[in-house]
């Protein structure tokens, strides 16, 4: 009983990350179709910023040492960054193209900013030790919660109620629904395309920010590839969820976490080193009962 | 006010306008009609910079429009209701007017604009907080002229008001059209399939068949509906113009 | 210009017909009979080449004819290596590494052939029960589930000690693929994606690329069909992999990850998504590319001094063109439309252009 209470926290701790990196994927889907394979990559930019540009084994950690109050902002103002500029150099010349091509565009995109960060930082992974004092455990009754992923949960849940008043209370929110709707219906009241957008790529990039501070806390390690599994194992959350839909992705993100912790409970020790391929395999087969995900919606974010 | 002049528009291979030209003065009501396919729709979205010409000019107001660029023509006081209504489903009807305001700056006269043209709308005051994909089919098709009118535009582009409405309701969505006109001052370009009912209230008529403009005149010349009736159907064209088969315009 | 001298007309529609397979097989094989004259770099560089050729027109297979994009066929590739390894690698060396071999593999060496169509049996075994799931998904998510299937690929491969000795790699895989052998097996690859282009199946399926819903209504099995590519192309991919394991001599799951995803990728929207001959355009135009930057990473004397582009400027470099192509020509270099024939007048040459791609 209390290793499964255990589990669900871990699960809601990790489904959390999951939620925050297929928010940002399921946002640029709804508006651009766009499928971003470079969400992870954001990611991984987000956690490398962090630490001095070297060969190194271990990272020294850089920007990393500052206050979180001023550390948390240039990461996000980084990250943010990047994003706008993918956005201008790629997919702004491309709005024209295929949902297909999009995809392989975002692909090339990722797949350059993964050589970029090998070219400065090295092909090796790395151990880096972020916010060190946030493993200490609270006792909860029985079960041990650290601190760390009652922040991660806690975070997740405040990005996310700050998103949805955004969508919902503000005209730039408005303005990213009726988009998301009907982008060309949109345009022909004068809302801007690029401007929405670039607003869109933008809160990618800030919920990206996100998963690279607190995945990199919990894990310490960092690689240029280690924004992959976290992009996939979004669009995997947003396609179980139902692509297009702002709370499909945040369950299926924690669809996903849960399957991951319970593979990795349950699963016995010597098929534990395939834990993701049993977590990809699961997804496809609820696709076969589900195609178009558990939650069938057109709006970016539902009524409640 | 608005000079269409020769746009030629394809889609892959299909081409859908071959060289239309088309003018619309201050203050009339211009009726563009013609059979499924014909391209009025496609016309209508050039204008907007919905689709790009790749020949051809469109000037408003003595400017060349920038092609593609939708959110600036908006911008520029020339506002579409593109054929089936595109209402923004989940947002609600509020929300779905307000979206066409923000690109205003009169901040003051918006607010003022809302009311008015709410008063034109009573059947959309009493539904502001419902969703959008929850109105019937002619509430949705006050919506969206409700909402273009919010944009505050001289010239109003309506393709296929009629579209799928019981004759009522058609007759009232053009009592509004009407009202809207006299009390914003705005000129109107409405894409039809039928003449009957448009010829009572145009000023002028284009026919458009298989991507030409076959015919055009005053409307109370051709208020008999002959000449109408062969130049959409193409009765007695010579036989170069109805040449190459032709795929339906989407 | 004047029609050629051919004696019956239906001689010529035949010819006409399969001309563009006829150019690319003499281009192809042009390309080897020169190269075969040069240097052992460049023995080495056209083999590679030619394997990526094989590879891409696999993918071609599918992605071309279904306008579904793949991402998980580079694991068909994985597939097949490790299987065309099991075989023909020493038994001593198979029974001290990958003890969870079945004993038919383990005990047994087989000779470079049978390996090669087992490598690709396996690959569409695996695409069958793969497909049967994946084909129903929308575009979207099908492409999704075939990046989901690239990953479960590669953690398996890499994971699995016992078979694929994880990542010690297999070593002492038979060095016997060299530019004739793979050129043998890419015309073999062009044939049968021209075959099967040209076909029944392959007219339903561009049918069904170009409007879903047309296709469905008049009722084309989409789904049988899209299964059916998705199987032979998966096979192609797992020959292609078999050939690049025999090639290299060692085999690590990571060689059939990413970065062959994108290399592929790229050559198949440089040359053109839409046609045979932009696969092989896209093969030919990206290796001369990498092959350029490469060297300029290597360095090149200027002025007495070396100068060195940083490594990563293959892959940067590939993006960059990659991304222009994207932009300013949609369709790759060849419009997606495949070589046209030479011999007509040039009104007519104009329609015949056309055809192909509807």
């Amino acid at each position: 009983m209390i290793g499964l209470l255990q589990n669900l926290v871990d699960a809601a701790s990790l489904g959390s990350l999951y939620a925050l990196a297929a928010l940002g994927v399921g946002l640029l889907f709804g508006i651009l179709r766009l499928v971003n394979f470079a969400h992870g990559d954001f990611i991984s930019i987000g956690a490398y910023a962090l630490i001095v540009p070297s060969f190194e084994v271990t990272a020294q950690l850089f920007i990393g040492t500052w206050s979180w109050w001023l550390m948390i902002p240039t990461i996000t103002l980084i990250v943010v960054i990047v994003a706008l500029i993918s956005d201008a150099l790629v997919f702004r010349p491309l709005r024209r193209a295929s949902a297909p091509t999009l995809m392989i565009a975002s692909f090339a995109v990722s797949y350059v900013i993964q050589t970029g960060i090998l070219l400065v930082y090295g092909a090796r992974p790395k151990a880096a030790n972020l916010w060190a004092g946030l493993d200490t455990p609270l006792m909860v009754g029985d079960v041990r919660v650290p601190l760390l992923q009652v922040i991660t949960i806690v975070a997740t849940l405040v990005l996310m109620a700050a998103l949805t008043l955004f969508l919902k209370r503000t005209r730039y929110g408005t303005m990213m629904r009726a988009a998301a709707e009907d982008f060309r219906m949109a345009q022909y009241l004068g809302v801007r395309g690029d401007f929405v957008i670039g607003l869109a790529f933008a809160i990618s990039g800030v919920l990206a920010t996100a998963v690279s501070l607190l995945y990199l806390s919990q894990t310490g390690t960092l690689s240029p590839t280690m924004g992959v599994p976290l992009a996939l194992f979004a669009f995997v959350a947003t396609v179980i969820g139902g692509m297009g839909s702002l709370l499909g992705a945040v369950v299926g993100g924690f669809v996903v976490g849960v399957v991951v912790i319970m593979l990795q409970a349950y699963l016995p020790a010597d098929l534990r080193a395939f834990r993701d391929a049993f977590a990809f395999t699961f997804v496809i087969l609820i696709l076969l009962v589900r195609p178009s995900g558990i939650i069938r919606t057109r709006a970016l974010v539902e009524r409640v | 006010m608005l000079e269409i002049n020769d746009i030629h528009v394809t889609y892959g291979r299909l081409r859908a306008l071959k060289g239309v030209s088309l003018s619309v003065r201050q203050g009339e009501i211009v009726c563009l009609i013609g059979p499924n396919g014909a391209g009025k729709s496609t016309t209508l979205a050039a204008v907007a910079g919905g689709v790009v010409p790749h020949r051809g000019t469109i000037v408003l107001d003595g400017k060349p429009l920038a092609a593609g660029r939708p959110e600036q023509t908006a911008r520029l006081g020339l506002s579409l209701v593109p054929e089936g209504r595109h209402v923004f489903g989940t947002l609600t009807v509020a929300e779905n007017l307000r979206v066409a305001t923000y690109m205003r700056r009169d901040r003051a006269a918006v607010a003022a604009d809302y009311e008015r043209v709410l008063n034109l709308f009573p059947r959309l005051k009493e539904r502001i907080g419902s969703p959008g994909g929850r109105l019937s089919g002619g509430e949705q098709q006050m919506l969206v002229i409700a909402r273009a009118l919010l944009t505050r535009p001289r010239l109003l582009l309506v393709d296929e008001p009629s579209l799928g409405l019981a004759p009522k309701i058609v007759d009232q969505v053009y009592e509004i059209l009407l009202a809207a006109r006299k009390a914003e001052g705005l000129t109107l370009l409405i894409n039809e399939q039928s003449s009957h009912r448009i010829l009572k209230h145009a000023d002028r008529v284009y026919v458009i068949r298989n991507g030409h403009i076959r015919l055009h005149d005053d409307a109370a010349k051709l208020a008999d509906g002959e000449a109408i009736k062969r130049a959409y159907f193409g009765f007695g064209d010579e036989p170069a113009a109805a040449d190459e088969p032709e795929e339906e315009a989407a | 210009m004047t029609e050629p001298l051919v004696p019956h007309a239906a001689r010529a529609s035949l010819l006409r017909r399969y001309w563009p397979l006829l150019a690319l097989c003499a281009l192809i094989s042009a390309i080897v009979a020169v190269g075969s004259l040069g240097s052992e770099q460049m023995q080495v560089t056209m083999t590679e080449m030619l394997i990526r050729l094989i590879v891409v027109v696999g993918i071609y297979l599918f992605i071309g004819n279904s306008g579904i994009l793949s991402f998980g066929h580079i694991g068909f590739m994985c597939i097949g290596a490790y299987a065309a390894a099991w075989a023909t690698v020493d038994p001593a060396w198979k029974q001290m590494m990958l003890t969870g071999l079945p004993d038919f593999l383990q005990q047994n060496q087989y000779g470079f052939l049978p390996a090669v169509a087992g490598g690709g049996l396996l690959a569409g075994l695996v695409a069958l029960i793969l497909g049967t799931a994946i084909m129903r998904l929308s575009g979207i998510a099908g492409s999704i589930a075939t990046f989901a299937f690239l990953a479960i690929v590669n953690s398996v491969y890499s994971n699995w000690e016992s078979v694929t000795a994880g990542t010690s790699s297999i070593i002492g895989v038979p060095n016997v693929v060299g530019p004739w052998v793979a050129w043998a097996f890419a015309i073999g690859a062009l044939v049968l994606a021209f075959a099967f282009q040209v076909s029944r199946w392959g007219i339903m399926l561009r049918a069904s690329r170009d409007d879903e819903v047309a296709a469905k209504s008049s009722a084309i099995g989409v789904v049988k069909v899209r299964l059916i590519a998705f199987v032979v192309s998966a096979v192609i991919a797992g020959v292609a992999g078999a050939l690049y394991g025999h090639f290299l001599g060692i085999l690590t799951a990571d060689t059939f990850y990413l970065g062959m995803t994108f290399v592929t990728l790229a050559m198949l929207v440089v040359g053109g998504i839409g046609s045979l001959t932009g696969a092989v355009t896209g093969v030919l135009v990206v290796t001369l590319v990498v092959e350029l930057l490469r060297h300029l990473e290597a360095g090149v004397p200027i002025a007495g001094s070396t100068v060195h582009l940083p490594q990563g400027s293959q892959e940067i470099g590939l993006g960059i063109v990659m991304a222009l192509i994207m932009v300013f020509r949609p369709t790759g270099l060849t419009r997606s439309r495949e070589v046209p024939w030479p011999f007509t007048r040039r009104a007519r040459r104009r329609k015949m252009e056309v055809a192909p791609a509807r």
